[in-house]
C-alpha cells in the first residue's frame, strides 16, 4: 500500500527540486547556499617582483633553444622521428597494396551473388546505364537520403553555431564608430574588386556551373551524380563570391534561397522515393516509365533524385564557405 | 591499319616525352631558384607547356571522340586560369614580403612605371 | 608496348611529385610552398589523363577537370585568406606599437 504524501511535504523532496530545476522554474540553489563572487588575490610588491624574475629565469634556462642543449636534442630528435614514422607509414602502405587482389578476378570474396543481380538486372529494373547511380539512387535510396540528411543537419549546426544577424552587427558597428574603435576583421583587409581575377571569373565560372550541370543531369549516363556535380556547383560559387565579393552574391543567394532550396529538394526526395517504395511494397504497377536505356529522359526516378541530391549538396558547400567567411549570407 | 595506329602512337609519344622533359625542367628549376617570385617562372613553364604538350600527345594517341574534345577543354581551362592563379601567388609574395626590395623593385601604379621608363630612355 | 610506355611515364611523374613534395616542405616562404603544391595538381592532372588511356576508362577525364577547377579555386581562396589575416596582423602590431609609444 503506497503512502500518500500531502502537497507541502511533497515540495520539501529532492524530487521535486529534480524536477522543477529541470523544467527550469526555479534554481534549487537560490536563497539557500551562499553565493560569493570570487576575490582577485592581491600580492604584494615583492611577491610580485620575485615571481617575474623566477619567470624570466626559466625563459631563460628552459625555453631559449640557443642556449639549452637538451631541449635542442629533443627537437632535432622529434623532426628526424616525425620524417621516419610518415617513411614508414608509406611504406607500409605500399607493402600493402602489393597484396590486393587484382581488379577483374573472378574468384574474389567480393564477387558474391549480389553485385551479380546488380549487374544482370541493374539495367532492366532501374534503367540507368551506369549502374552505381542505380544502386545508390534506386536499391540503395534511403541510404542516399540519410546521407543527404547528414549534409542538411551539419549545415544546419554550423548556421546556429556561426549565423551572426545582420542587424546586430550593423548596431554593433554603428556603436564602434561611436566610441572611435575600428572593425576588427581579416576579411576587411583582403584584396578587393581584382580586375584581373574578375575578367577571368567571368570567363570560368559559367563554364564551371554548366559542368556541374551537366555531371549532374548525366548522372544515370556516365559517372558522376549529384554528389560530385553539386560539389562543382558549389565551387563555381565560391569562385564567383572570392571574384566578386558579397555584394553581388547577397542579390542572388540568401538565407531564404538556402532555407528554400535545400528544405524544398529534400522533401521532394522523400515524396518521390516514398511513392516507388509504396508501390513496389504492394505489388502495385508504377506509372512513371523506365524509357529507353541511353537517353537523357530515362531511368524514371533517378533524374529528379539526382537534381534533389545535387542541389542539397551545393547549398551545403556554398553556406560552409559563406559562414567561415562572414557568418551571414 | 596497323600501321597508321603505330604512326599515331609514335608522334603521341614523342610529344608525351618532350611534355615529360618540361616537367623535368620545371623541376629542377623549382630547386635551382632561389626565391618565390623567380620559382614562379619554372612553375608557370611547366603549367602550360609541359602540360599541353603531354595532353596534345594523348589527344594524338586516342582518337577523335568526345574524350578528346574533353581534353582539349583541360587545356584551355589550364590556360586561363594558371596566369590569374600566378597572379594571386605574386600579389601575395608581394605583400607579405617587407624586404621586397632587396630582391626586385615593385611599382606602386601604372604612372610610376612609366616615369621610370622614360628616365630610363632618355 | 603501350602499357610499358605509360607505366614508366606515370613512375618518372610519381618522382617528381616526391621531389616538388620536399620542395613544399622545407620552402622558406608561404609562397613558395603554394607554388610547389600548385605545380604538383598540374602533373596530377597529367597523370590522371595517362592513367584514362591505361585503363581504357574514358571518364577519368571528366575527374582531372575536376581537379583542375578545384587547385585553381584553392590557389585563389588561399592567397586572398593569407593576405587578409597578414594585413590584420599587422595593423594590430601598429597599434600595440602606438600604445607603447605614448
Amino acid at each position: 500500500m503506497s503512502r500518500k504524501k500531502s502537497v507541502e511535504e511533497y515540495q520539501k523532496t529532492k524530487s521535486f527540486r529534480f524536477w522543477r530545476w529541470l523544467s527550469g522554474s526555479k534554481d534549487p540553489y537560490v536563497g539557500e547556499v551562499e553565493m560569493k563572487p570570487q576575490k582577485e588575490p592581491v600580492y604584494s610588491e615583492e611577491i610580485s617582483q620575485e615571481r617575474m624574475q623566477e619567470k624570466l629565469e626559466l625563459q631563460e634556462k628552459v625555453y631559449d633553444v640557443e642556449q639549452n642543449p637538451l631541449l635542442r636534442l629533443f627537437r632535432r630528435v622529434y623532426a628526424i622521428s616525425a620524417v621516419l614514422f610518415c617513411i614508414i607509414l608509406a611504406g607500409v602502405l605500399l607493402y600493402m597494396v602489393a597484396y590486393l587482389p587484382p581488379t577483374g578476378e573472378a574468384d574474389k570474396a567480393v564477387n558474391n551473388e549480389v553485385p551479380a543481380r546488380y549487374i544482370e538486372n541493374g539495367l532492366q529494373e532501374t534503367g540507368a546505364v551506369n549502374i552505381v547511380t542505380g544502386m545508390i539512387l534506386d536499391y540503395r535510396a534511403f541510404d542516399t537520403f540519410g546521407e543527404s540528411n547528414v549534409l542538411f543537419t551539419a549545415t544546419t549546426t554550423v548556421l546556429i553555431l556561426l549565423h551572426v544577424r545582420k542587424k546586430k552587427v550593423e548596431k554593433k558597428r554603428k556603436e564602434d564608430r561611436e566610441n572611435g574603435l575600428e572593425e576588427e576583421d581579416d576579411r576587411m583587409y583582403e584584396p578587393q574588386d581584382d580586375p584581373i581575377l574578375q575578367a577571368c571569373a567571368s570567363i570560368l565560372v559559367p563554364i564551371i556551373i554548366l559542368f556541374g550541370v551537366y555531371v549532374i543531369l548525366n548522372g544515370h549516363l556516365s559517372p558522376g551524380g549529384g554528389f560530385s556535380g553539386g560539389a562543382i556547383v558549389g565551387a563555381g560559387l565560391i569562385l564567383y563570391l572570392s571574384a566578386f565579393g558579397f555584394e553581388k552574391t547577397e542579390k542572388m543567394f540568401t538565407e531564404k534561397t538556402y532555407k528554400y532550396v535545400s528544405f524544398g529538394a529534400l522533401t521532394t526526395y522523400c515524396l518521390a522515393k516514398s511513392y516507388s517504395f509504396f508501390t513496389g511494397a504492394n505489388h502495385l504497377e508504377s506509372h512513371i516509365p523506365l524509357g529507353t536505356p541511353g537517353a537523357i529522359l530515362s531511368s524514371g526516378l533517378i533524374l529528379i533524385l539526382n537534381i534533389c541530391v545535387g542541389l542539397v549538396v551545393a547549398c551545403t558547400m556554398y553556406t560552409f564557405y559563406v559562414m567561415f567567411r562572414k557568418g551571414d549570407f | 591499319m596497323e600501321i597508321l595506329e603505330l604512326i599515331q602512337f609514335l608522334i603521341g609519344g614523342i610529344f608525351l616525352l618532350i611534355g615529360t622533359a618540361i616537367f623535368l625542367i620545371e623541376t629542377y628549376g623549382v630547386f635551382r631558384y632561389k626565391y618565390a617570385l623567380n620559382r614562379m617562372h619554372a612553375a608557370a613553364m611547366g603549367d602550360t607547356l609541359g602540360l599541353s604538350a603531354c595532353i596534345l600527345g594523348l589527344m594524338i594517341i586516342c582518337g577523335w571522340n568526345l574524350t578528346t574534345v574533353k581534353m582539349a577543354l583541360v587545356i584551355i581551362f589550364l590556360w586561363n586560369a594558371s596566369p590569374v592563379a600566378s597572379h594571386m601567388l605574386a600579389k601575395l609574395e608581394v605583400v607579405t614580403n617587407e624586404n621586397i626590395d632587396e630582391h626586385c623593385k615593385v611599382y606602386k601604379n601604372f604612372e610610376e612605371y612609366k616615369k621610370d621608363m622614360e628616365e630610363e630612355k632618355e | 608496348m603501350k602499357e610499358i610506355f605509360f607505366t614508366a611515364l606515370l613512375i618518372i611523374m610519381a618522382l617528381f611529385l616526391l621531389a616538388l613534395l620536399l620542395r613544399a616542405i622545407r620552402g622558406p616562404r608561404i609562397a613558395d610552398r603554394i607554388v610547389a603544391v600548385n605545380m604538383m595538381g598540374s602533373i596530377t592532372i597529367v597523370m590522371i589523363v595517362i592513367l584514362s588511356q591505361l585503363l581504357g576508362e574514358n571518364y577519368l577525364v571528366d575527374i582531372s577537370l575536376i581537379y583542375a577547377m578545384v587547385s585553381f579555386l584553392a590557389v585563389v581562396v588561399i592567397s586572398k585568406v593569407y593576405i587578409g589575416i597578414y594585413e590584420e596582423k599587422r595593423q594590430q602590431q601598429g597599434k600595440e606599437k602606438d600604445n607603447g609609444n605614448s
